[in-house]
């Protein structure tokens, strides 16, 4: 079949490797590579060895990944056909020096392989016939040689990164050469089964290995490796090279204990310090050690037990102490199993020595633990790892309870017993130290009472509160005479707070509370003996006081079926269960000798103070539980001598079965209070006599009850506290309890009701803030994800619940939510989000109450608060101000914005922020129809669609005024973009904001004239809507005249609004006047004379005057507000103009020259005569009189003469006096106007016939020609004798009264008439307009 | 990339899930592991922590925590988290279970627990192939915040480390170079395939 195959495969081989050579990229490389290999491993031996070249030949490929992987085939290959080592061998020396890292690394993996297959080959061959052919030797000679060149490689210094594998094939060999103690001590029955190989099959004789050549050998290796750590060979190394070889050097330790006692000296005397070798990183090689440490700390073999010690101070050294605990621990219970199948006096007496050394680890830890006992950070960890140890079953044999617990403990939670004992080192133990600083003054008695008010009052009341719970543990159990109640209880409040000024007349009895209070803290540091046997004594309270004390005997007695007294009586394990959470956890026994009846000993007197409370009730309904501490103390100094007694070790074998497995906690407490006695107390033994007590076993849900209950009951208690005052440090204590006792109970939730049933009375901003605080440090100090989880979420689920409550129950001006969110220690955001819909109501909420102004009025307050006093969060809160601020109603936005502009945009730190955001959202209204304008056509054609725009608009512009502005605005929106632009309201929510910026930066008032230009109509509006209050706001300043001086183009409908507002009601300054006649001056030319509209009064007159022309060129009705405005001038310097000068003004305009349509001009006038109140008959007659001399004639002058006797008819004698003068400046020389004069004397005939018949003969001829009408009515009244005498001939030839001249006459009118027939057409033309002119007004 | 990578914390939830979407967006070949014997959750309380088995899959979970509670699990970020975490691959995985998954190159732990774990669990396992792993430890604090930061520094680490030729000559460098530049103390330990 093979032979069938082998062509194929062949073929295929063949092409496969020179395809691997040929192919162009690396990763089609590899995989055919992968394939070859493949193909290659199901190859026999004698194909392989004629195929064997090719591959040699792939390793002369250049790509590194190539190289490697036809060395991974060699070195596979020889692993499966050994026989070809000798040809394998020397390529991978070769490859040793490979230029690339990874494939010399390669070969080295390779090589222990290979070197692994033809060890056991040869041994295994050897085994069974005493002969080896001459093959295998040459492949193990080989084998050799490779082996030396990795040697050499291993121990060469700065051979780099392939050092590390060689430094392993070191181990490797190392591990090979020597016998495995643990491994089968038999060779396999026949060849090819896999048993892990094991040198000691060779004891019996090789004819190849020697076992002891091969074991000088490891063992001269494992010098050369031990001499690489020391120093200052060490010195020369890399961390990852030290790394490598103390991981090395632990598994050769571990596997092959025999070589314990060479490695152990050499680790243990690597001096971490001397790892500053290379500069900084020394981490990874000390955690190594350590790792290493711990690792042979657990090995169980004999020639191990020896340095238990010295590994244990090491690791001390290390700061590992907990963790050599658990290390050891581990070892108890390897032992445990593994002689388990051996007898239980064997097992004892295994475990007895290492009891000692655990004892010796266990008082060290527990000394240190002394110190740091009240910490509450540490506490909070330890409840945490309480509780799970708690919650694992143990339900094994009393023996190894203790055991299976550490186990328990050393495999689930290491990091937080860890983590704890670290701590344990840097935390001194304030509490501890002021406990026994109490203690002292206590001890001094009254003269101390002093110095005791000023410790109390200097203490933080959190620290009170620490040492009050520290001290909970020398409570004693009873309560001597409960007649002191009250006078106690009024002592409490001197020594809660320092209300000594207010209590002068009990100060004599706080002194005796206070000596009561602390004597055993006192005893403790006088007598030393005492606190052993307090101890010892506290252990069997629960049950021996039963007995002692008549009440709670009662109690107990009635526990099981009274349902009153039920209460009272769980009270007992509750308080228990209080002091624990504070207490440690850690399995460790403290050094005292009663090593397990000491795990037991860990309620302290605690429980008594709930059977005061019980007996408080009984007796006196307004016993105050918060007194029940002291009272307790009380109780405890009276009872100390005489109840001592009673007070003894119950029998400790029951109970730890019985009372031990269902409450793991207990033991918790254990090492609290021990290690309050051993900071005090060496040791000292104190032999107890056993009895036995009755012992109530609760469920854990009965125990959660009973916490919980007692828990309200305390609270409850506090409620009286206002009474007594000094709540201050009791909310200490009551928030430790609600946030120590485990969450589950729901005790924070009490407490939140409790706190928000009466806030103010109840102090409940300090209490709140006391849980936050606790529940803060909890969740900042967890390290695991768990707890700092869960913390996390109780800070929040509390602070929220306050907050809502807050806000709703409480009216808009309180200010308690704004100090609780200033002061919580943080802000999650789900709080954020309440202010935020607080500040920006409808966001997620439904239409608010009446009352939602003042509750935006209270967010934004907050708001305001937390921005300055929270810089953290300063950003968060800024946005929802500003979003508040671009609220879409408007009475929101308003206040928002007010805070904003006025209060915090002053603020240097966020004037920044603030104005971005509020460009942002003035831009946000411009772009989104500026993009929908243009569409996709792009930036160029959107520029020069503007500048259309602008054109357009400029014309406009010039025809309608501001007010039809806007129309102009929404045909020119009309047309070029039926986008859905933002409504007027829209554009205003978004504008308001920059508007109120504006107002206290001027400057930026120039973005809204940039932008001004591309506006749609709805958003020009708003702007115009907001630009009056605005402007008046800014007044006129520097930085407001340079964005007049230079506007953008578009923005002149908005110049001129500005300008106007600016120049209403006020006389504007000078520079303001400058700045728009240097504007009209230079740049928007002649057509923009609106701008000075504005400044016209403030003109001088001639001024005023030079710009007529423009003026009259604006449309009519701008120019009737012009004229009214320099009529009336302004309130200060009165009128600009006179009427007249105005009427004069208008007749100096020459069309022609002054580029001025004359309909203009002629509507100009129209217009002053429609006033005929201001352009009086006086004035006109003024006005006349003056043009009258003026020459040339003004050209409206004829058609204002008749328009004033059309208004005025009274001015016709007048008017003929201005004819006659116009008679005698030849008015028929000015064809227009003499066609104006005719129609005069037409008009106001017959009055003009006198001046008619002044004209000259010539004249009058033409006149009469030219009026026919008038000719009839002349004559007639020429024909009159007076007058008809009085006219010369030529005259009355004219008229026809003299036939006579008629010849001569005659020649004149052809004369008159030839120029006549010049002017003619022009004529005609005037006659049309004046008619035309005339018909208009 | 031509390393392998694992990111491994006790629960496979929260930092080493972080680190491993972050790391898979930017191309890496990376996989994620827990080392703890169970994966826990947060509860209504401490003392009912919601726990599963490895291998559990994230949709699971989502979907369980979503009807016990969506309110009280989506504010302390367990929702998003888990959210997150399905999209990047199935279930949380155990170490200690990982042999089947191959040889890593580099091993990043976020806690010195874990570390230790790892580095026993490789030290336990036969050490065969000769293969060098990097296992570094990077302390990240156990919440989301930190978790998000740590996942970061992994990634920029893991920059650098990509970037050398073979990380057991310039491993040193490297984390000198790191250490000066975050400020963050790091732990490595080299181990054997």
């Amino acid at each position: 079949m093979v032979g069938i195959m082998n062509p194929v495969s062949r073929e295929k081989l063949e092409s496969l490797s020179s395809s691997v050579k040929f192919a162009i990229d690396l990763g089609s490389k590899l995989e055919l590579c992968r394939q070859l290999k493949h193909d290659l491993l199901e190859e026999d031996a004698a194909d392989l060895s004629e195929f064997l070249p090719r591959i040699f030949d792939l390793y002369s490929d250049p790509s590194g990944p190539v190289r490697k992987f036809a060395t991974e085939i060699i070195g596979e290959i020889g692993v499966k056909h050994l026989e070809f080592v000798p040809e394998l061998a020397p390529f991978l020396i070769t490859v040793l020096e490979d230029a690339t890292p990874a494939v010399a690394r390669q070969s080295v993996a390779c090589s222990i392989d290979l070197f692994r297959h033809t060890l056991e080959k040869i041994a295994i061959r050897g085994l069974y016939s005493s002969e080896l052919d001459s093959d295998l030797e040459s492949s193990w000679s080989w084998m050799l040689k490779l082996k030396e060149k990795i040697y050499s490689i291993a121990f060469q210094p700065g051979s780099g990164g392939i050092r590390l594998v060689a430094l392993k094939f070191v181990e490797a060999v190392i591990l090979l050469y020597t016998p495995n103690p643990n491994g089968s001590l038999e060779p396999p029955p026949n060849e090819g089964t896999s048993i892990e190989f094991n040198i000691t099959w060779l004891r019996g004789g090789h004819p190849l290995l020697n076992v002891g050549d091969l074991s000088i050998e490891a063992s001269q290796r494992l010098v050369l490796l031990l001499d690489q750590l020391r120093f200052p060979a060490v010195k020369s190394l890399t961390t990852s090279v030290i790394v490598v070889i103390i991981n090395s050097l632990s598994a050769i330790a571990k596997k092959r204990p025999a070589y314990y006692g060479r490695i152990l000296p050499v680790l243990l005397s690597l001096d971490p310090p001397s790892f500053v070798i290379k500069g900084v990183h020394v981490y990874g090689a000390h955690h190594a050690l350590k790792n290493a440490l711990l690792s042979c700390l657990k090995c169980t073999h004999p020639s191990a037990a020896p340095w238990r010690e010295r590994i244990l101070g090491a690791l001390k050294e290390m700061k590992a102490g907990g963790l050599a605990d658990l290390a050891l621990n581990q070892v108890h219970k390897i032992n445990g199993s593994v002689e388990e199948e051996k007898d239980d006096s064997l097992l004892i007496k295994e475990e007895k020595p290492l009891t000692k050394t655990y004892d010796a680890a266990g008082s060290n830890v527990g000394r240190k633990r002394s110190g740091t006992e009240g910490s509450s950070d540490l506490a909070e960890k330890d409840e945490v790892a309480g509780k799970r140890v708690k919650a694992t079953p143990s339900a094994s044999e009393e023996s190894t309870k203790e055991l299976n617990r550490n186990i328990t403990v050393s495999q689930g939670d290491i990091s937080s017993t860890q983590s704890s004992t670290r701590k344990v080192d840097v935390d001194t133990g304030p509490v501890q130290q002021l406990v026994g600083m109490f203690g002292a003054l206590v001890a001094q008695g009254e003269k101390a009472v002093g110095s005791l008010g000023i410790l109390i009052s200097n203490i933080s009341a959190d620290l009170l509160a620490e040492v009050v719970m520290a001290n909970m543990c020398n409570l004693p159990p009873t309560h001597p005479h409960t007649d002191t109640d009250d006078e106690l209880l009024e002592d409490m409040c001197i020594v809660g707070s320092d209300t000594q000024a207010k209590y002068p007349p009990s100060f004599l009895a706080d002194v005796i509370s206070l000596s009561s209070t602390f004597p055993p803290i006192a005893s403790m540091l006088n007598s030393q003996q005492s606190v052993p046997n307090k101890i010892v004594k506290t252990e069997g309270e629960e049950e021996v006081d039963v007995v002692a004390d008549p009440n709670s005997a009662l109690a107990y007695a009635g526990m099981a079926h009274e349902d009153e007294n039920a209460l009272l009586a769980t009270d007992l394990p509750v308080s228990s269960n209080i002091v624990l959470p504070g207490m440690k956890i850690d399995p460790p026994t403290p050094s005292d000798i009663h090593d397990t009846g000491n795990l037991e000993s860990g309620i302290p007197g605690l429980d008594s103070s709930f059977r005061n409370d019980g007996l408080s009730d009984t007796q006196a309904a307004s016993s105050l539980v918060s007194t029940d501490i002291e009272d307790a103390s009380q109780e405890q100094a009276t009872s100390f001598g005489g109840k001592s007694p009673l007070h003894v070790l119950p029998s400790i074998s029951i109970d730890r079965s019985e009372e031990l497995s269902p409450k793991a906690a207990v033991t918790d407490s254990s090492s609290m209070v021990s290690s309050t006695a051993t900071s005090v107390v060496s040791s000292c033994p104190f032999v107890l006599p056993k009895m036995s007590a009755p012992v109530v076993n609760l469920s854990e849900d009965q125990k959660d009850d009973v916490q919980k209950l007692a828990f309200v009951r305390i609270v409850e208690a506090y409620k009286q506290i206002a009474v007594a005052g000094g709540s201050q440090v009791r909310s200490s204590l009551l928030a430790y309890l609600g946030v120590e006792l485990p969450s589950e109970l729901e005790l924070q939730k009490v407490l939140r009701e409790h706190i928000l049933s009466d806030y103010i009375n109840h102090e409940g901003h300090e209490l709140t803030l006391r849980v936050l605080y606790r529940l803060f440090g909890k969740a900042e100090d967890e390290s695991d994800f768990l707890s700092c989880t869960t913390a996390a979420s109780a800070y929040e689920t509390f602070l929220l619940a306050v907050a809502e409550t807050l806000r709703d129950s409480f009216p808009p001006s309180d200010k308690s939510l704004s100090k609780l969110l200033g002061e919580a220690p943080r802000l999650p955001k789900s709080v954020l989000n309440l202010l935020g819909c607080l500040c920006s109501p409808g966001i997620s909420e439904k239409a608010e109450e009446s009352q939602s102004g003042d509750r935006v009025t209270q967010g934004l307050s907050t708001v305001w608060s937390l921005i300055l006093l929270r810089p953290p969060i300063r950003d968060v809160c800024l946005k929802i101000a500003l979003q508040s601020a671009v609220h879409h109603l408007e009475e929101v936005r308003m206040k928002a914005i007010r805070l904003v502009a006025n209060k915090l945009y002053p603020l240097q730190s966020i004037a920044q922020q603030i104005e971005e955001f509020a460009r942002e959202m003035l831009l946000s209204v411009v772009n989104v129809d500026a993009t929908e304008r243009t569409g996709a056509e792009g930036l160029i054609s959107e520029s020069h669609k503007d500048s259309d725009l602008e054109k357009s608009s400029n014309e406009h512009q010039s025809m309608s005024s501001i007010s039809k502005d806007i129309s102009a605005d929404v045909h020119q929106s009309d047309t070029s973009h039926s986008g859905s632009s933002p409504s007027v309201p829209e554009a205003q929510r978004c504008m308001s904001l920059y508007f109120a910026l504006c107002t206290k930066k001027h400057s930026l008032f120039g973005q809204i004239f940039i932008i001004y230009g591309s506006a749609s109509k709805e958003v020009k509006q708003a702007i115009h809507r907001h630009i009056p209050i605005l402007v008046r706001t800014m007044g006129l300043s520097s930085d407001l005249l340079e964005i007049i001086s230079d506007p953008p183009s578009g923005s002149e409908n908005l110049l001129m609004q500005v300008l106007q507002t600016l120049t209403e009601g006020t006389v504007p300054s000078a520079e303001l006047i400058f700045t728009i006649k240097k504007l009209f001056d230079s740049k928007l030319k002649v057509q923009d004379v609106e701008i000075l509209v504005p400044v016209l009064p403030f003109l001088p007159g001639d001024e005023v005057l030079l710009l007529f022309p423009h003026l009259v060129n604006l449309p009519l009705d701008k120019f009737q507000a012009v004229l009214t405005r320099l009529l009336q001038g302004s309130a200060h310097s009165g009128p600009v103009l006179t009427p007249a000068e105005v009427l004069i003004a208008i007749h100096g305009i020459v069309p022609e020259r002054d580029g001025i349509p004359l309909k203009k001009v002629t509507d100009a006038c129209n217009a002053c005569f429609e006033q005929r109140h201001i352009f009086t008959q006086q004035v006109l007659a003024k006005v006349l009189n003056q043009l009258v001399e003026r020459i040339p004639l003004p050209l409206l002058f004829m058609r204002t003469v008749l328009q004033a006797i059309g208004a005025f008819p009274a001015l016709v004698e007048f008017i003929m006096e201005i004819l006659s003068r116009l008679v005698s400046k030849q008015i028929w020389q000015n064809p227009k106007l003499w066609v104006g004069f005719l129609k005069c004397a037409l008009l106001t005939k017959p009055q003009s016939f006198s001046v008619l018949l002044q004209l000259p003969p010539p004249q009058l001829e033409n006149a009469l020609n030219r009026t026919a009408a008038l000719k009839a009515p002349l004559v007639a009244h020429a024909s009159q004798q007076n007058i008809r005498n009085s006219l010369p001939r030529s005259m009355l030839a004219v008229l026809g009264l003299a036939p006579d001249t008629q010849s001569s006459s005659q020649a004149q009118t052809s004369q008159a008439h030839t120029g006549d027939t010049s002017n003619s057409e022009k004529d005609a033309a005037v006659t049309e307009k004046s008619k035309e002119s005339s018909s208009a007004s | 990339m031509k390393f392998r990578y694992a990111m491994v914390c006790s629960s496979n939830q929260n930092r080493s899930m972080e680190a491993h979407s972050l790391l898979k967006k930017q191309g890496f070949d990376v996989s994620s592991y827990g080392t703890g014997a169970h994966v826990k959750l947060p509860g209504p309380s401490l003392r009912e922590p919601n726990v599963y088995e490895f291998g559990t899959p994230y949709k699971h979970m989502f979907d369980d925590l979503r009807r016990k509670d969506p309110e009280l699990y989506k504010r302390n970020g367990i929702l998003p988290m888990l959210k997150r975490n399905l999209s990047v691959k199935l279930a949380p995985q155990r170490w200690q279970d990982n042999a089947a998954d191959g040889c890593f190159d580099i091993v990043f732990t976020f806690e010195e627990k874990v570390f230790d774990m790892v580095l026993e669990d490789l030290h336990n396992r036969d050490q065969v192939l000769l293969k060098s792993v990097l296992v570094i430890n990077l302390e990240v604090k156990d919440n989301h915040e930190e978790a998000a930061i740590g996942a970061r520094i992994a990634l920029d680490l893991c920059e650098q480390i990509e970037a050398v030729e073979s990380w057991e000559d310039s491993i040193d460098d490297i984390m000198v170079s790191f250490e000066n530049k975050h400020r963050r103390k790091l732990l490595y330990s080299i181990s054997f395939y």
